[in-house]
């Protein structure tokens, strides 16, 4: 038996985080793999600003950092930010995987270059950041957004008809304009038309938050996780400050609504 | 006359902010602009981990969110690791400066490649972020470290005759093998060492914190900031909620939990 911690990066509710849930069904998982999705406990309302990436980090790495305490053999981040993943990874020994840059390296074992499906314009600023950090440049076909402001919390409930064929238009422009031999979700809250455009498309297309969970069940058969001299860890761990600052954030956030 | 805001990345003693307020002696500065150095409320024991550096991104917007509106020209921010500088940037119009990727960069401006002189390996990480981001694996030509611990508080006090010989025989080495052009300090923590470094190396020394202080001016001089391109702002700040952490953390530290 595995216990998988999903780290859901907004404080979303119940109806919220089984949207999110939902990406379990769209690939077959072992059967003795429980995956556990827990929202953070505050953060970000959106996701297009350096404000809102640092305020990520800090959430999920909040929401992960007792994981192994609890029980838990791995933790799956679902954002392709991998915000708080190479925290989480220096206060943990179990796999913290995330579906940012594994996504792109595992395209790269299905073809030579890669292009990233955006949702809106202001998603392509962090991919600019990230795929040179991560020294991707020279695989990396394109990344184009069908220009659809998303929800992180009803994700594309409703606008199927009208947003999936604009996606897949926008893919095969990376296709056979750009050069892409593989295209990637750029966001896990766009599970919901992998299937769709899967179908429709010439080339493989990643859904990248069921490809952390496979990522994660190879990691657990495999033995392995993180290198600690990639990752060291912190002389003086702060955890429990880290636990009351989100608490606060909590607070505030509750205290702000009403 | 213009005002800078200079963060200071650890909770201090008066004493202790003094020390840091002293890079100020190393670099003649326009008249017209005065700098108050201001510590974070909260912070990491030092930047060893990812688990502290997302500890220090927080304490440093915290530290420099209202800046803005409490009168300040710009920003500067007293680390290496330009930890805080891209979400100020995202939640203020002024200049926000680090010195790490600024000091890469002014480096290439008086020789093809840099070395980077560190106080321990433990260092290490918080220059490859930068070096990845600017693509400049090529240029660096080496990061060496002399392999002791370092104060961020009391800096290199009382320890100055073992230190520099040690600093000045790595950097040598930096020049000598491993072909730098330029010798960066990993640290402003080290700025006490630069004077020696630099009166005694036969290249140009960089000393990270004065160099953010003369770019602020250039910044305000020039009337050019950060472009809003590179850093959108947020669609929903969330100034309170930074306030109400910082707080907590605060409170946290000084329970002496």
């Amino acid at each position: 038996m595995s216990k998988i911690l999903v780290i859901v990066p907004f404080a979303l509710d119940a109806e919220g985080v089984a949207r999110r849930r939902d990406q379990l069904k769209a690939v077959k998982l072992e059967p003795d793999s429980e995956f556990h999705y827990r929202p953070v406990k505050a953060g970000p309302t959106s996701f297009m600003s350096p404000h809102d990436w640092t305020l990520m980090d800090l959430a999920i790495f909040e929401a992960g950092a007792s994981a192994q305490e609890e029980g838990y053999d791995a933790v799956c981040i679902d954002t392709m930010s991998d915000s708080g993943m190479l925290a989480l990874r220096s206060v943990l020994d179990i796999p913290v995987v995330s579906p940012g840059r594994a996504s792109m390296l595992f395209a790269l074992t299905l073809g030579s270059k890669f292009s990233v499906l955006a949702q809106w314009k202001p998603a392509i600023v962090r991919y600019k950041k990230a795929i040179p950090e991560w020294g991707l440049t020279a695989q990396c076909a394109s990344v184009r957004s069908f220009d659809v402001e998303p929800s992180f919390d009803t994700l594309m409930d409703g606008k199927e008809d009208k947003v999936f064929p604009k996606m897949l238009e926008i893919c095969m422009q990376c296709v056979e304009q750009d050069g892409a031999d593989v295209v990637i979700l750029g966001s896990t809250t766009m599970h919901q038309a992998a299937l769709w455009l899967a179908e429709r498309l010439p080339v493989p297309l990643i859904n990248p938050g069921p490809m952390t969970y496979k990522l994660v069940e190879a990691m657990l058969a495999l033995k392995l996780t993180h290198s600690r001299a990639c990752y060291p860890k912190p002389q003086v761990p702060k955890l429990d400050m880290l636990h009351a600052m989100l608490d606060a954030a909590a607070a505030q956030q509750k205290a702000a609504k009403k | 006359m213009a005002k800078v805001l200079v963060i200071v990345p650890f909770p201090m003693s008066e004493e202790n902010r003094l020390q840091r307020m002293a890079q100020l002696a190393a670099v003649k500065l326009d008249p017209n602009v005065s700098y108050d150095f201001r510590p974070v409320r909260a912070a990491p024991a030092n930047y060893v981990s990812e688990h502290d550096s997302v500890l220090a991104d927080i304490s440093i917007v915290d530290a420099g969110r209202n800046a803005e509106a409490e009168g300040y020209d710009a920003v500067c921010i007293d680390t290496m690791s330009d930890s805080g500088v891209t979400p100020l940037r995202s939640l203020l119009s002024i200049p926000v400066i680090g010195p790490g990727r600024a000091s890469m960069l002014l480096a290439q401006t008086m020789g093809e490649r840099f070395s980077i002189l560190i106080m321990w390996e433990r260092w290490r990480h918080l220059y490859r972020k930068t070096i990845a981001e600017l693509g400049l694996q090529y240029r660096c030509a080496s990061i060496r470290s002399i392999g002791i611990a370092p104060d961020n508080q009391s800096l290199m006090n009382g320890k100055e005759d073992e230190v520099f010989p040690l600093l000045l025989r790595a950097a040598l080495r930096c020049i000598e093998e491993d072909g730098a052009d330029v010798i960066l300090l990993g640290s402003t923590t080290m700025h006490q060492a630069h004077a020696y470094l630099a009166a005694r190396l036969p290249v140009p020394v960089i000393n990270p914190g004065p160099l953010t202080y003369k770019l602020a001016e250039a910044a305000i001089a020039l009337k050019l900031s950060h472009s809003r391109k590179a850093f959108p702002q947020p669609l929903v700040p969330k100034v309170d909620m930074i306030d109400a952490m910082l707080a907590a953390a605060q409170q946290h530290q000084q329970q002496g939990k």
